[in-house]
């Protein structure tokens, strides 16, 4: 580094210096980008594997016969079901259709939702008359010890898992709401509204989809 | 070249976390299992010496004006490459580092030694000033680790020592990462000022 900086050094304007400092600058860039396409063509094969097995297992958690049922491929979302999930209060994020003996036995509908520390993703199982088979969190930030109780769906005071309580819900038990008809774990409310908003999203775009 | 004296500056009179106080931010968000200190370590240790190695390679072609940008590109390439391979062959910590291991490309440490070392120094001494540091480093964290994994949660590398109900759950939380590093960094100086006046 020069041991004399000067109170206004003048900027170096010559033109072979300048590109100089951008061709300098491309071939290394060009470079790093040549690297970066080799490990990605080598790495994404099996990210792509080990994300799919991941919501698998997750789709699994929601549904009520895990080993008997398969898993199609993400459905193309329509706005009449985004619609559905941000006016309850959710952020559709995938929808798969769950297959028992190559029958329609239902969805596994993947939400993003508020909780009290961020975002929480949600998979949530609806069979084909629309009542929720399953809830399971996929990815979430609650806070470790307080939040992070519903996330682990610890008992509610009334002794039922947090989020076993939503199973056997339909839209026909109107909006789920804590304190009415959910019941939220003390001290972590603000978690079970948000995994509560999920399963209503969750419910309308089971609705809009028929 | 001297290795005895890099390794000791390393762990010890120029440790990158205790003593030169850089990449603290990372140290105190992933220290809560000997897992994570293991997985973060060992990443930034890779990083490390493959950029410093890169960096004192070129640092004759490198113009000043434009180094720091050259830096960063060259230790951002490294840091994907190391994100991606994580994701891929070791997804359990990739998931538990989660967004710290893109940080790596901002961990003062590596960008740090890049500019006062190895843009000064030749490859060998660079590679193993990357080794050396990247050492300091994860020792650093595999001693937080232990405090808090053992005493916030009970447990070493997932196994329970303590149970369950004595655990002072609060060294788990970002306040125990800052009273436990603020009292690696008192011992830290207190031997080092020690050890001077024995002098």
């Amino acid at each position: 580094m020069s041991s004399e900086v000067k109170a206004k050094e003048k900027v170096n304007m010559d033109p072979q210096y300048l590109i100089k400092l951008t061709v300098t600058l491309l071939i290394t860039c060009v470079v790093v980008a040549a690297a970066l396409g080799g490990v990605n063509a080598v790495t994404a094969e099996t990210i792509e594997e080990i994300n799919w097995e991941n919501t698998v297992n997750a789709m699994k958690a929601v549904v009520a016969d895990p080993d008997a049922t398969a898993f199609s491929d993400a459905l193309e979302l329509t706005d009449a079901m985004t619609a559905a999930a941000s006016a309850s209060g959710g952020t559709l994020d995938s929808v798969y259709e769950a297959q028992v003996d190559g029958q329609n036995a239902g969805y596994a509908i993947k939400v993003v939702t508020s909780g009290s520390q961020g975002k929480i993703e949600m998979m949530v199982g609806v069979d084909g008359e629309g009542v929720v088979t399953g809830v399971s969190i996929v990815k979430n930030a609650e806070t470790a010890g307080i939040g992070s109780k519903v996330m682990e769906n610890q008992n509610t005071a009334s002794g039922v898992g947090v989020l076993s309580q939503f199973e056997g819900k339909s839209a026909a038990d109107g909006t789920l709401t804590v304190g009415s008809n959910v019941d939220a774990i003390s001290g972590a409310t603000v978690s079970t509204r948000g995994v509560t908003n999920g399963v209503n999203a969750a419910l309308a775009v089971a609705g809009a989809m028929g | 070249m001297n290795f005895g004296k890099q390794l000791k500056e390393g762990l010890l009179t120029q440790n990158p976390v205790l003593v030169q106080m850089l990449g603290l931010c990372s140290t105190m968000a992933i220290t809560t299992s000997i897992a994570n200190g293991v997985g973060m370590g060992v990443s930034v240790l890779i990083i490390l010496t493959a950029s410093n190695v890169v960096i004192s390679a070129i640092r004759k072609v490198v113009p000043d004006k434009i180094r720091i940008a050259m830096f960063i590109v060259v230790i951002a390439g490294f840091v994907t490459c190391v994100d991606l391979l994580l994701q891929a062959f070791v997804p359990a910590i990739a998931a538990s580092l989660g967004v710290f291991i893109p940080l790596i490309v901002v961990n003062c440490i590596i960008l740090g030694r890049a500019e006062a070392f190895s843009y000064k120094n030749g490859i060998g001494a660079s590679f193993l000033d990357g080794i050396c540091q990247g050492l300091g480093y994860t020792a650093v964290l595999l001693v937080m680790c232990f405090i808090r994994e053992l005493l916030g949660a009970g447990t070493l590398a997932g196994f329970r020592i303590i149970p369950e109900q004595f655990p002072i759950g609060v060294l788990t939380l970002p306040v125990g990462g800052f009273l436990v590093l603020g009292f690696l960094i008192a011992a830290m100086q207190w031997a080092l000022s020690k050890s001077k006046e024995d002098k």
